[in-house]
C-alpha cells in the first residue's frame, strides 16, 4: 500500500479548498508579474509620457493616466515589483533570524533564553517607524534601507512562536528517546524538533510576507520609502490631491493591488494552518 | 417482568468520513434495568465508547449518525428528541463520567463552583444553596475538608481527586442512568480501587443505574452485574457477570479473561486473544503446554550470570525555582539514596504509585537526567561521571522504551528512518540500503510486517507503535533496557501480546530489564526481583515471589490488596 507524509496528506487537504486554491493563484500570478517586471520585460516604460494628463480610464489605458501623462497601469506592475520584493527580502531576513533564535532560546533554555528573549522584546518596544527613519539617517533613504528596517523587526513574533513550541517539543518522549539511542542537541533540535514546527514557519511567512506589503505602502506614503520609483503607497500619496479633482483611478488601481494580495495572503495563511496542523489531524 | 430502564435495540452507528463509512457499532442490543450496573468490555475501536455518545446525544456531527434502531430510556426513545429535549435530560437523568480527569474540568474555575453550576442549570437552585449542596457532595464522594477543597482550583488536586470532583458532578442531580467512560483506565491501582468502591456505594444509596466501559474484563468483576462483550463494533456476548466469569462462550471473552496476568504463577507466555480464535473469529483449541502455569525459579534460564547493574545511594533532586531571581530555594528529592543490583539476564521490576520517583530512577540510570548523588555502576564501569564520545558510546548498551507510543515516535519520520536513526548515529552499516535490511529484520522479530517500513507512526494502533519503539531500542544491540510503563497505555489484550513480545525478546536477545509500572500484577508476571517505591524510597525489596505472598511493609499490603480480583460480587 502506498502511504503518504504529513506533508504529501497537507498538500491534498489544500488542494480541496478552493478558497486556498484561488488565493493561491493570486500569489503565483502577483509572483509572475513581479519577476517579469524585475526583468524588464513588463513596465518597463512606466516612466515614459504615453497620453495626456490624467485621462481617466480607456480602453488604451485601463487604468488611465497620471498627472504626468504616464501609464498607470505599468506603474501598478511597478508597484507589485517593489512590494514582492519587500515581502520576499523581509521574510528571508526576519524568518531565518526568528526560526534560529526561537529554537535556540526554546531548546537550551537558561541564559541563552534570558539573553534571546530580553534582545526581541527590546527590539519589538522599538516602534517601526522610529527604527527607519533611524536607519535611513544611516544608509539614505530608498528600498534598501525598507528590507533592513523591515526585516529586522519582523522576527520577533516568529521567534517567541518557534520559542514555545520547541519548548513544549523538547519534553516530548521522541526527543527523548533521541537522546537515549545516543543523539546529540544537533541531531534532537534539527533533525527531530524543528521538522515538527516546520509548519508554524509556513503559516507565518504567508503572514509575514502581507504586513511586509502593507507595511511598506505606508511607510512610502509617508515618504519614508522607496524614492524615485512608483510604489503602491507613492501612488496612494500623489492621489490624494487629486482626489478632490476626480482623478479616482490611480488611488482606485494600487488600493486594489494590495487589497487583492493581502487578503489572498490571509486566506492562503488560515488555510495552511487548518492544512498543516497535526493537532487536528486524528490519532 | 418490567420494563429495563434503559434499552438498546438493533442499534447500527456509521460514521461517515472523507475516506469513506466506516460502521463503529452494527446491530447491537441490550438493557440496563433499574438499580442495576451494566458493564460495557472491548478493545479500543470496538464501538464501545461510540455506543454510550449516542446514547448522550452526542455523536461527532456530522460524521457520526444513526443509521436504524432505537435507544429507549423509560419508554421514550432518545433519537427522536430533539437538541432541547436532550439537553434536559443530561446531566440531569442520564450524566456521564469521562475518561481523562485531567481534561474534563474546566482549570479557570472553582472546582466547588463546577459542581454548583449543574445545579444552578438544571435545578434552579440559588448560588448559595448550590455551593452548599456543592461541598454536601464533595463530602459525600470522600474529599477531604469539602468546605476548604471546594475553593480549590483543579490544579491543586491529585487525578483521583478530580475525577472524585467529577463523579460529584455527575450525581449532583441524582441521576436515574451514570455513564462511567474507563472512569479508572488514568488513575493508579491504589486509587482506582477507592474510587470503584466509591461509585457502587453511591448507586446503591441513589438507586442508580450504571453503564460502565472498560477494556479490562478484570475491573468490571467487583462492580457490575451484567456484562456486555464487544469486539469488532459487534456485541459477541453477553451474559450476567457470574456466568461470563465461570463459563464464557465466545473465544474472544475468553482470551480477555485469560490475557490478565494474575498474582499468583502464570503460563510461561500470557494468553492471548490470538490463542482463543483467528483472524476470522472461528475458535481454536489451546494447546495444553500453553496453559500450564510455571515456577520462575525453577527456569534455567533465568538464573542470574553475575552483577550487570549496581545503583548506590543514587539520590536525584530537582530544584524548585522562587523568589525574584529565580534563585534555587529549596530541591525534591525525586530519588532518595537507593541501592541495588541487577543480575545478567534478569527482570528487576519497580513498582510505585505515579510521583514516587520510580521514573526519575529509570531515567537517572540511563543518564537521561543528572544524578545527585551516588554511583551507577554498570558491567564494573562506574558510569556516574562519564561525558561525550564515552557515553555515546555506552548508549549502545543502554536503551529505553517509553510509555506512550503516541508521543514517543517522532511524526514526520517514516518507520524505516526511525529504525534507521540509531545505526546513523553510531555509524553502523555501510549502506542505506543496509541499514534499513537491518530495519526490516527487527521489524519481522517485534510482529510487524515489514512492508510498513515507509509508513509514519499515525499510521499504526497503539500496539504497533508500541512495536515500533521496542525495535528501535532493539537495533543497537543492547545488553540492558528499560521499559518504563512500556504497557500501561495499552489494552489488556494488546499487552499481553507486549509482554510476551519482550519475554520472548529477552530470552533471543539475552536482555537484562528494568521494568518499571504502577500495575502489580503485570511486574508480578515478568519480573524476577521486585522492588516497591514510596517517596522517592526503595520500601521493600526482593524476589517477586515472595514480597507477592508474603508483604511485610504495610504499604506494599495496600497496594496488593487494591487490584482487581476479576471476581464477581456474589455467587
Amino acid at each position: 500500500m502506498k502511504t503518504n507524509s504529513l506533508w504529501v496528506d497537507a498538500f491534498r487537504r489544500l488542494s480541496r479548498d478552493k478558497t486556498a486554491m484561488m488565493s493561491l493563484v493570486i500569489v503565483i500570478i502577483f509572483s509572475v508579474v513581479a519577476i517579469l517586471s524585475w526583468m524588464g520585460i513588463l513596465s518597463a516604460g512606466w516612466s515614459q509620457e504615453v497620453g495626456g494628463s490624467n485621462m481617466p480610464p480607456s480602453a488604451e489605458f485601463i487604468f488611465g493616466t497620471d498627472l504626468f501623462g504616464r501609464s498607470v497601469f505599468d506603474k501598478v506592475i511597478h508597484g507589485t515589483q517593489i512590494a514582492m520584493s519587500v515581502g520576499l527580502v523581509t521574510s528571508l531576513i526576519a524568518i531565518p533570524i526568528g526560526v534560529v533564535l526561537g529554537a535556540l532560546a526554546g531548546y537550551f533554555g537558561g541564559w541563552v533564553d534570558d539573553l534571546i528573549t530580553w534582545f526581541y522584546t527590546t527590539f519589538s518596544s522599538i516602534p517601526n517607524i522610529m527604527l527607519l527613519i533611524s536607519i535611513t539617517m544611516i544608509l539614505g533613504k530608498g528600498i534598501f534601507a525598507v528590507y533592513v528596517a523591515l526585516g529586522a523587526t519582523g522576527w520577533g513574533s516568529l521567534c517567541r512562536l518557534i520559542r514555545g513550541e520547541v519548548m513544549k517539543h523538547k519534553e516530548r518522549e521522541y526527543v527523548q528517546a533521541a537522546g537515549a539511542i545516543g543523539g546529540g542537541h544537533m541531531r534532537k533540535l534539527f533533525i527531530h524538533i524543528l521538522p515538527n514546527v516546520t509548519h508554524l514557519v509556513i503559516i507565518n511567512a504567508s503572514l509575514q510576507f502581507q504586513t511586509a506589503i502593507k507595511s511598506e505602502v505606508i511607510l512610502s506614503y509617508l515618504g519614508l520609502g522607496v524614492q524615485g520609483e512608483p510604489s503602491w503607497g507613492t501612488m496612494i500619496d500623489d492621489a490624494k490631491l487629486e482626489l478632490a479633482r476626480g482623478v479616482w483611478w490611480q488611488l482606485a488601481a494600487s488600493t486594489l493591488a494590495m487589497f487583492l494580495i493581502v487578503l489572498a495572503f490571509n486566506l492562503l495563511g488560515d488555510a495552511l494552518r487548518d492544512a498543516l496542523d497535526p493537532k487536528l489531524k486524528g490519532k | 417482568m418490567t420494563t429495563p430502564l434503559l434499552s438498546v435495540k438493533n442499534l447500527t452507528v456509521d460514521f461517515h468520513t472523507q475516506e469513506g463509512v466506516t460502521r463503529a457499532v452494527n446491530n447491537i442490543s441490550f438493557d440496563i434495568p433499574a438499580g442495576k450496573t451494566v458493564g460495557i468490555v472491548g478493545e479500543s475501536g470496538s464501538g464501545k465508547s461510540v455506543t454510550s455518545l449516542a446514547v448522550m446525544g452526542l455523536l461527532q456531527k456530522p460524521a457520526g449518525k444513526v443509521e436504524s434502531g432505537q435507544i429507549l430510556f423509560n419508554g421514550n426513545d432518545l433519537l427522536l428528541n430533539n437538541e432541547d429535549q436532550m439537553r434536559k435530560i443530561r446531566g440531569n437523568e442520564i450524566s456521564m463520567i469521562f475518561q481523562e480527569p485531567m481534561t474534563s474540568l474546566n482549570p479557570v474555575f472553582k472546582v466547588g463552583a463546577q459542581i454548583a453550576e449543574v445545579l444552578t442549570i438544571h435545578k434552579n437552585m440559588n448560588k448559595k444553596q448550590a455551593w452548599d449542596r456543592a461541598v454536601d457532595l464533595m463530602n459525600q464522594v470522600g474529599i477531604p475538608s469539602p468546605a476548604q477543597s471546594a475553593h480549590k482550583y483543579p490544579h491543586e488536586m491529585s487525578g483521583g481527586q478530580k475525577q472524585r470532583v467529577m463523579i460529584a458532578m455527575a450525581i449532583a442531580n441524582e441521576p436515574k442512568l451514570l455513564i462511567a467512560d474507563e472512569p479508572t483506565t488514568a488513575l493508579d491501582v491504589t486509587i482506582q480501587k477507592q474510587v470503584i468502591e466509591l461509585m457502587m456505594n453511591l448507586q446503591q444509596q441513589y438507586k442508580m443505574s450504571m453503564m460502565f466501559i472498560t477494556h479490562d474484563l478484570g475491573v468490571i468483576g467487583d462492580l457490575a452485574d451484567d456484562v456486555v462483550v464487544m469486539y469488532r463494533s459487534n456485541i459477541v456476548e453477553q451474559n450476567h457477570v457470574k456466568s461470563i466469569y465461570e463459563g464464557a462462550k465466545h473465544p474472544y471473552t475468553k482470551g480477555l479473561l485469560a490475557c490478565r496476568p494474575n498474582l499468583g504463577a502464570n503460563p510461561r507466555r500470557l494468553l492471548t486473544v490470538s490463542d482463543f480464535m483467528n483472524e476470522e473469529g472461528k475458535e481454536l483449541v489451546v494447546p495444553a503446554e500453553r496453559l500450564t502455569v510455571y515456577d520462575k525459579e525453577l527456569i534455567p534460564s533465568h538464573q542470574g550470570e553475575g552483577t550487570l547493574l549496581e545503583i548506590k545511594n543514587l539520590t536525584t533532586n530537582f530544584p524548585i525555582k522562587g523568589g525574584l531571581f529565580g534563585r534555587t530555594i529549596d530541591h525534591v528529592h525525586a530519588v532518595n539514596d537507593v541501592s541495588f543490583k541487577i543480575q545478567k539476564g534478569k527482570t528487576f521490576g519497580l513498582v510505585g504509585e505515579s510521583g514516587c520517583g520510580k521514573t526519575t530512577l529509570g531515567r537517572t540510570i540511563l543518564r537521561l537526567i543528572e544524578p545527585s548523588a551516588g554511583n551507577i555502576i554498570y558491567n564494573g564501569q562506574d558510569i556516574t561521571n562519564i561525558y561525550g564520545e564515552e557515553l555515546r558510546l555506552l548508549r549502545r548498551k543502554m536503551q529505553i522504551i517509553f510509555q506512550d507510543p503516541y508521543s514517543s515516535l517522532n511524526p514526520r519520520m517514516t518507520v524505516g528512518e526511525i529504525l534507521a536513526e540509531p545505526l546513523i548515529i553510531h555509524g553502523i552499516g555501510n549502506s542505506k540500503a543496509a541499514r534499513l535490511d537491518m530495519a526490516k529484520e527487527l521489524m519481522d522479530k517485534v510482529g510487524l510486517k515489514v512492508m510498513h517500513l515507509n509508513r509514519y507512526p499515525h499510521e499504526f494502533s497503539g500496539g504497533q507503535r508500541q512495536r515500533i519503539c521496542i525495535a528501535r531500542a532493539l537495533m543497537l544491540r543492547p545488553e540492558f533496557v528499560v521499559c518504563d510503563e512500556s504497557v500501561s497505555a495499552l489494552d489488556v489484550s494488546i499487552q499481553a501480546q507486549v509482554l510476551n513480545l519482550l519475554l520472548d525478546l529477552q530470552d533471543e536477545f539475552k536482555l537484562t530489564y528494568i521494568f518499571i509500572s504502577h500495575d502489580l500484577s503485570v511486574v508480578n508476571f515478568i519480573s524476577d526481583e521486585v522492588a516497591v517505591m514510596y517517596g522517592g524510597k526503595i520500601v521493600e525489596m526482593g524476589a517477586a515471589s515472595k514480597i507477592y505472598q508474603n508483604p511485610s511493609m504495610e504499604y506494599t499490603k495496600s497496594l496488593l490488596s487494591a487490584i482487581p480480583k476479576g471476581q464477581p460480587k456474589h455467587f
